[in-house]
């Protein structure tokens, strides 16, 4: 019972919070560029009247058009069951960290059969971009996880968050943290690494012939994203902050949240869209690094 | 790195403030130049035609209905606010107004007829001086033929050639 | 050299070459040449004398001399000579040999004078429609006087399509254009793309052409057309304007009034200001950096205001008759002007101080796009290309015209040959211009600003002028005509030779750098492009669709009908 309570509460965070964090994005990146903005709840409003259009079905098999959109955001929003917002995942009883794993690869799976659905020329580009992105990023958060659970000793969702990365030896989790940092803005697909919807080469890519609702979902599920990696960040990096008051433990949550999304607003502002060639450079420069940080675990530092 | 000139862009970006005008909330007044719609004074105008003569876009257009009357028609849908024709009429009957909030869904709205009270020259019937060597008038009187069957003339020089070229390009005056 | 002594060379090397020749001044040439020499001619100014094709013209001159003219323009940057190399030919064989596997620059102009005038050089290297759209018919050439200036052709035929190269073994096609979001307007680009690596393009455009030469030939006066020629560009307005204003009183031998002539500079280094920083914005744009496009922006809208103030409009000025301009520089708007170049300046050092060690933006542009000195050479590009090769070629220096004689200035080169080069190139010229026009600003005299032409123009004169307009040069030729108006108008804007470079320089680049590229020879579509398009006939805009169109039909004829 308080399972399914706490994940309706989760997923009722993330679908209210979701879009004000994109409004705050929106809204800081008008402020570096010396104009005023969209007002924070636009991107409500740009969901809402995405859903009131015509649903339109295009490209040579409109079924998987319509699966994939669904899909993107059903696999978001089971990510976001693992989330620990009220200081427990809802799913940490009946799954563990490999299922996290795979469920966000299978978000960005749904983004690559979008691609394929359309079969235009400039889908398919985009779709490869995607995969080359895909293959290269979610090892990396495969490879943090993994350290988490060898330095507690388990696969459970409860022993690898809240800090778990710094039992044993601080340094080695502090440059994962690093390490993530750096990986943060690419893991959400944002500039400089929008590389699979860079806007003004390839035309939105995969995402091509999404128009009215399922540009919706899939627009909710990008935003959905951001909120589900700035929460795993959270949960995988801060220690537990007990204070007593479940509330306010929640707020502080949001809190740190709200921090990473910051951050991520102002790197994107300020920088330029990276080539596929660069970024997968940039990402296996990451992996490596990654590697290293687990080896240095492995030693107990 | 280029965190330095992130860091410089950054501080640029943050000093200039925000410049978003709060248009069309607050109409942002035009400066004293500003060529906007053409207005033509039906007192000042002596029907002289220079304007039509030289209206690139040929938007003015002139019809003689009898030896007093002509009627100047400005349609002003391809108006391109150049200017030539307050810059040409010898009595500056023509100002470039500041408005250029002209959208309109009736060709009506824009366009401004005139009926003028022509005097004579006694030798020649009408006759004007204008503007210099390239911008000289071509109609030079009103004949009897020059208006049967209340044709439009959007270029008086075209008309004293053989081709009338009214005929064809579409000039839809309603 | 000088124009006499350039003459006497091609004399004395190709003995009965030369039929005529005029020198309406020291620094313009009109030699008129049999037909047969035309290549020896031709070769021996291009590679001998190192001079720049310009452009090649057909004119429909049977109405005059009873025959066809071609006129190859070339121009001698370091002796400030701009030369007409005119062969004719008589109606019954309008053909002449073909210059183009010589000099590869003069393959559209080649193209062209065959779709619109109906000269047909013999022996062209492309023998492919350039300017008419696919299913035009045969045998009908729009530039020649016979041909009505509003026909709308009875056979045109809606099926025909462009016959396209085949693609090379193991590539796809990839269509560029005629939409897409990058580029304001449409042009086609045809990559064959080996995975992510462009093998291989061909270009077809000319969808936005309006019919501008022959409005001018047909139906405009003199003193129209400036208002015709500031709207061939949306950016170069100004430019064009005066250079058809400058090639007409060159025609016509008419002097424009001193204070005028530093009207004209100021205005088009103004224009140069809002050019360059707007690509700049634009450039950061398409490397998806968009917050250098708004500050860009963001500085250049103080220019754009007063241009307003002194002209009246932001763009198109509408300011250059023959003899010419309208509009004064009152002292109160020389003081507002310099305020605005003063805030400019400061605003604009920030922005290149912050750019010039940004390692993200130089990562997307070192090494991209680039058009070495052969290249420049052989295809005469113009502009930024060339200077941020290397080659300091620069119109205002090399064939002065209207105050840039009387001031100084530097030719900002450097020497990357890629698109980072044509970034530094274009944000230094901004402090170049802001001097240009401080130094006019303190030495223009007072006087009339307009000296109107006294007596009628005489027909049968040729004028040249060559304008550095921000993207390159912009080559107007001017023949002068009977009834107040030009015998033939040629407009050949910078962009016309620097997209023939742009297959070369896409060549064996990734398909993400090909929108960037582009890009940098900031393509002015609607300059090159300028005559008359397609017919209204029913309606409905004739498009010209590629076989691989990944947009439905309905799309592009919601999109392209905003350009006509």
């Amino acid at each position: 019972m308080l399972t399914i309570l706490s994940a309706l509460c989760n997923i009722g965070l993330a679908l209210v919070l979701a879009p004000l964090f994109e409004g705050v994005i929106r809204k800081i990146t008008a402020i570096v560029q010396s104009r005023k903005g969209p007002p924070i709840f636009q991107p409500y409003m740009d969901i809402a009247k995405l859903l009131i259009k015509d649903d339109i079905e295009v490209g040579s098999v409109p079924v998987m058009q319509r699966f994939s959109a669904l899909l993107s955001l059903a696999a978001m929003l089971c990510v976001v069951l693992f989330v620990p917002i009220t200081g427990h995942a809802p799913l940490s009883r009946s799954a563990d960290s490999i299922q996290m794993i795979y469920l966000l690869s299978l978000a960005g799976i749904a983004v690559l059969l979008a691609g394929l659905s359309a079969g235009s020329t400039y889908s398919l580009i985009g779709m490869s971009r995607e995969m080359m992105a895909m293959m290269t990023l979610e090892p990396l958060f495969a490879v943090t996880v993994v350290m988490a659970a060898v330095k507690a000793g388990s696969l459970r969702l409860d022993a690898v968050f809240f800090g778990a990365v710094y039992q044993g030896g601080v340094s080695s989790g502090l440059l994962m943290l690093g390490v993530m940092l750096f990986a943060l803005q690419a893991f959400v697909g944002r500039a400089p690494f929008d590389v699979t919807e860079a806007e003004t080469e390839i035309m939105e890519g995969p995402l091509m012939e999404y128009s009215g609702p399922k540009l919706a979902l899939f627009k909710y599920s990008h935003m959905i994203k951001l909120f589900v990696y700035a929460g795993l960040f959270t949960a995988l990096f801060v220690p537990r902050i007990a204070t007593g008051v479940r509330i306010l433990d929640v707020l502080v949550f949001i809190a740190c949240q709200i921090g990473l999304v910051l951050l991520v607003t102002l790197v994107s502002a300020t920088h330029a869209r990276y080539r596929i060639d660069q970024v997968v450079r940039y990402y296996a420069m990451l992996f490596l690094a990654a590697i290293g940080c687990l080896s240095l675990s492995l030693f107990g530092l | 790195m280029s965190l330095v000139s992130k860091i410089k862009e950054a501080v640029l970006c943050l000093k200039a403030g925000r410049v978003t005008l709060s248009y069309p909330a607050n109409p942002k007044p035009v400066p004293e130049r500003f060529r906007g719609r053409p207005v033509f004074d039906p007192q000042k105008c002596i029907g002289c035609a220079g304007c039509a003569n030289n209206c690139p876009a040929r938007e003015i257009l002139i019809s003689d209905k009898c030896q007093e009357i002509r009627v100047v028609k400005y349609i002003g849908r391809r108006c391109t606010y150049c200017g030539r024709c307050a810059d040409l009429c010898p009595e500056k009957a023509i100002t470039m107004s500041k408005e250029y909030e002209n959208a309109s869904e009736n060709i009506r709205d824009i366009a401004q007829d005139l009926d003028i009270w022509m005097g004579t020259c006694q030798r020649c019937g009408r006759c004007f001086k204008a503007g210099g060597v390239l911008d000289k008038l071509m109609m030079n009187g009103y004949r009897e033929d020059d208006c049967e069957g209340e044709l439009w003339i959007y270029k008086s020089r075209a008309y004293l050639d053989n081709n009338r070229i009214t005929d064809d390009i579409e000039i839809t005056v309603d | 050299m000088k124009a006499r002594e350039i003459v006497d060379q091609i004399d004395k090397r190709f003995a009965s070459a030369v039929v005529r020749t005029d020198i309406p001044r020291d620094n313009r040439l009109i030699v008129y040449i049999n037909r047969e020499s035309l290549r020896d001619v031709a070769t021996y100014l291009f590679c001998d004398c190192d001079a720049r094709y310009c452009v090649g013209i057909g004119i429909d001159d049977r109405e005059v001399s009873g025959g066809y003219l071609v006129s190859h323009d070339f121009a001698f940057d370091r002796g400030n000579v701009l030369v007409c190399l005119i062969v004719s030919m008589p109606e019954s064989d309008p053909t002449l040999p073909s210059i183009s596997d010589i000099i590869p620059a003069a393959g559209w102009s080649e193209r062209e004078m065959r779709d619109l005038v109906g000269i047909t050089p013999a022996g062209m290297t492309n023998p492919k429609r350039l300017v008419l759209p696919d299913g035009w018919p045969e045998n009908l050439h729009p530039l020649r006087k016979d041909v009505p200036w509003n026909i709308k052709p009875k056979d045109y035929d809606p099926t025909k399509t462009y016959p396209f190269d085949a693609p090379p073994p193991n590539t796809t096609v990839v269509p560029f254009g005629p939409f897409h979001p990058t580029l304001d307007e449409p042009e086609h680009f045809r990559l064959f793309v080996e995975g992510e690596i462009i093998r291989g393009c061909e270009y077809r455009g000319f969808m936005v052409h309006r019919g501008i030469e022959k409005l001018a030939d047909s139906v405009m006066t003199y003193n129209e057309i400036p208002m015709l020629a500031e709207r061939i560009c949306g950016i170069c307005g100004c430019v064009h304007a005066v250079t058809y204003a400058q090639a007409v009183e060159q025609a016509a031998a008419i002097k424009p009034s001193l204070r005028s002539e530093f009207i004209r500079t100021i205005m088009l280094e103004i224009e140069r200001l809002h050019s360059h920083m707007l690509w700049v914005g634009l450039a950061s744009h398409i490397l998806g950096f968009d917050t250098l496009f708004m500050q860009a922006f963001r500085i250049r809208e103080p220019i754009m205001w007063m241009s307003e103030k002194i002209t009246g409009n932001r763009k198109t000025y509408a300011l250059c008759l023959i003899g010419g301009v309208r509009w004064d520089i009152t002292p109160e708007l020389k003081a507002d002007l310099i305020n605005v170049l003063n805030k400019l300046e400061k605003e604009w050092t920030g922005v290149f101080n912050a750019i010039k060690g940004d390692k993200n933006i130089q990562a997307r542009s070192r090494g991209i796009g680039v058009a070495d000195k052969q290249l420049v050479k052989a295809m005469g590009l113009l502009g930024p290309i060339a200077r941020s090769a290397g080659v300091a070629i620069d119109a205002r220096r090399d064939h002065p015209y209207a105050a840039y004689d009387k001031v100084e200035f530097d030719v900002v080169t450097a020497d990357t040959a890629d698109v980072w080069g044509r970034i530094v190139v274009r944000t230094l010229e901004v402090f170049e211009s802001i001097r240009i026009i401080r130094q006019c600003l303190n030495i223009m005299p007072e006087g009339p600003i307009i000296n109107e032409p006294q007596s009628e123009l005489a027909s049968g004169r040729i004028g040249l002028s060559s304008v550095e307009a921000p993207r390159g040069e912009a080559h107007h030729f001017v023949m002068t005509g009977e009834n107040n108006r030009p015998h033939r108008w040629r407009v050949r804007a910078p962009t016309y030779q620097n997209l023939q470079g742009i297959p070369a320089m896409i060549k064996d680049q990734r398909l993400a750098d090909m929108t960037i590229t582009l890009g940098s020879i900031d393509p002015c579509f609607s300059c090159t492009d300028r005559m008359e398009i397609v017919d209204i006939q029913t309606g409905e805009m004739k498009i010209w669709r590629p076989k691989n169109d990944i947009v439905n039909k309905k799309d592009i004829k919601v999109v392209v009908r905003k350009h006509v």
